[in-house]
Parts: structure tokens; C-alpha cells; sequence
């Protein structure tokens, strides 16, 4: 059930991994290795800790379901896998635009 | 160390928990205002109190409510004049339920109360994190 979402989670990851090395940019790669964490892994982390916040929302939207949990302990576990989505949703739009602004530039 | 606003959100849901065992203790309370006994003497329904406790989750790093006991309310029972009932004594006396729908109301306002400020809670806590969001939307 919850495979389609992680679905983007290798195309953030690895993809982009590929992505700006294939494009020919390998001094914004080297400059994130640099720093310690590299683009991809940040992504892939991202992505990672969302999954599993939407896999506890998921179970606990099931529980509820079945009336093993209760009402509260359901919606607070939604609340936070919709936060981790949205965190998730929101900082990669910005590293995509990040990139697509680095892949625009004329060289 | 876990994010402070999804830390709120979690505390301010074992809030929602706690006031949730509250109102249903008070539901308990009133559903057998008129409980009688079911053999001739025997005690009535006692009224139940319910305690929170604070409780250290290490996860979130902060004090969380946590229903302490469910105990009874030790207050001696009404005894009226009423042969006619199956827990009426030799004398025709029963005893009735330590329960005072004042008291029951009041503790249902005040867990409705508490209900509502932790949801207000949870709700700043999501328009918070959401507006942090924003920043890197529009920016």
C-alpha cells in the first residue's frame, strides 16, 4: 500500500545521484561531498524518514480501523506522517529547483 | 531529540487521551447514578475518580499526562426508603450511589475543556510547522 509513495524515494535518491554527474557538473557534487552529507544521501535520508513516519501513520490508521487504537492516537499518528510528507514534499521541490537552476545555467 | 513541534503534538495528544479516560469514567459515573445493588443490602455503585500523573517519555525528551488510577470515591451512599427495590435491607432501606450529577457535570466540562485546549495545542503546532514550510515555498 504505501509502495507508490516510496516510489519517489529512488527516483530523489538515485536518480539525482546520477543526474548531476551525467549533466556534467561535478564541481556542485564535489563541493556537497565537501561538506559531508551529498546531495543524494540527504535526499535518500529525507525521503527514508518519511516513509517510515507514513508506514507508523499507515498501521496506526489500520489500528484504528480495527479499534486496537484509539481515535487520538490515530489522528496524531496521521499528523505526523502528513508533516513528514509534506516536510519531505517540500524540501525536495527545493533541491529539484535547486538543480534544475544549476542545469539552466550557461556555461 | 525529536522535533519540538512534533513533540508538542504528541504531548498535547496523551493530553487528548487523558481527557478522553476522564470523560469516560465520568460517562461510567452518571450511566449508574441509580445503580442499586443486586442482592437485598448490598452496596450500590461507587462512585470512580480518576488521577493523572505526569510521565517522562524519554522519545520525546518531555513530561507527558498519563492517567494515574482509576480509584473510588470512598464518600458514604445515600440511604433511602424504598421496600419495593430487590437491594432494599430488612428495613426497606437502600442504598443508593455515591454519585452527584453536579459534580459529574462539572468534571465533564472541565474534560471537555482540557479536550479543546489540547487540540488548540496540537493546531498551533501544525500551523507552525506548516508557516516554517512556507519559507521554503515561496522562497
Amino acid at each position: 500500500m504505501i509502495s507508490s509513495v516510496s516510489g519517489f524515494r529512488p527516483v530523489t535518491g538515485t536518480d539525482f545521484a546520477r543526474g548531476p554527474s551525467a549533466a556534467g557538473a561535478p564541481s556542485t557534487a564535489g563541493a556537497a561531498a565537501a561538506t559531508g552529507a551529498d546531495f543524494a544521501s540527504v535526499l535518500a535520508d529525507v525521503a527514508g524518514t518519511a516513509v517510515d513516519t507514513l508506514k507508523t501513520g499507515e498501521a496506526s490508521a489500520i489500528g484504528g480501523v480495527t479499534g486496537t487504537k484509539s481515535v487520538q492516537q490515530v489522528v496524531t499518528a496521521m499528523l505526523d506522517a502528513e508533516q513528514a510528507l509534506q516536510t519531505a514534499i517540500t524540501v525536495r521541490d527545493k533541491l529539484v529547483s535547486a538543480y534544475q537552476e544549476i542545469s539552466r545555467m550557461q556555461i | 531529540m525529536i522535533d519540538p513541534l512534533r513533540a508538542a503534538t504528541s504531548i498535547a495528544g496523551a493530553g487528548l487521551e487523558a481527557q478522553s479516560t476522564r470523560l469516560r469514567v465520568v460517562s461510567e459515573n452518571l450511566a449508574n447514578a441509580s445503580s442499586t445493588g443486586r442482592t437485598p443490602g448490598s452496596d450500590p455503585y461507587r462512585r470512580k475518580t480518576v488521577s493523572f500523573t505526569n510521565e517522562f517519555d524519554s522519545l520525546l525528551g518531555a513530561q507527558t499526562v498519563e492517567v494515574g488510577a482509576i480509584s473510588q470515591d470512598p464518600t458514604p451512599f445515600a440511604v433511602e426508603h424504598d421496600p419495593g427495590n430487590p437491594a432494599a435491607d430488612q428495613n426497606g432501606n437502600v442504598k443508593l450511589p455515591n454519585v452527584n450529577m453536579l459534580y459529574e457535570m462539572a468534571d465533564m466540562r472541565e474534560a471537555s475543556r482540557s479536550y479543546e485546549a489540547n487540540l488548540q495545542m496540537i493546531r498551533q503546532a501544525r500551523t507552525m510547522a506548516s508557516q516554517i514550510l512556507d519559507l521554503l515555498r515561496s522562497g
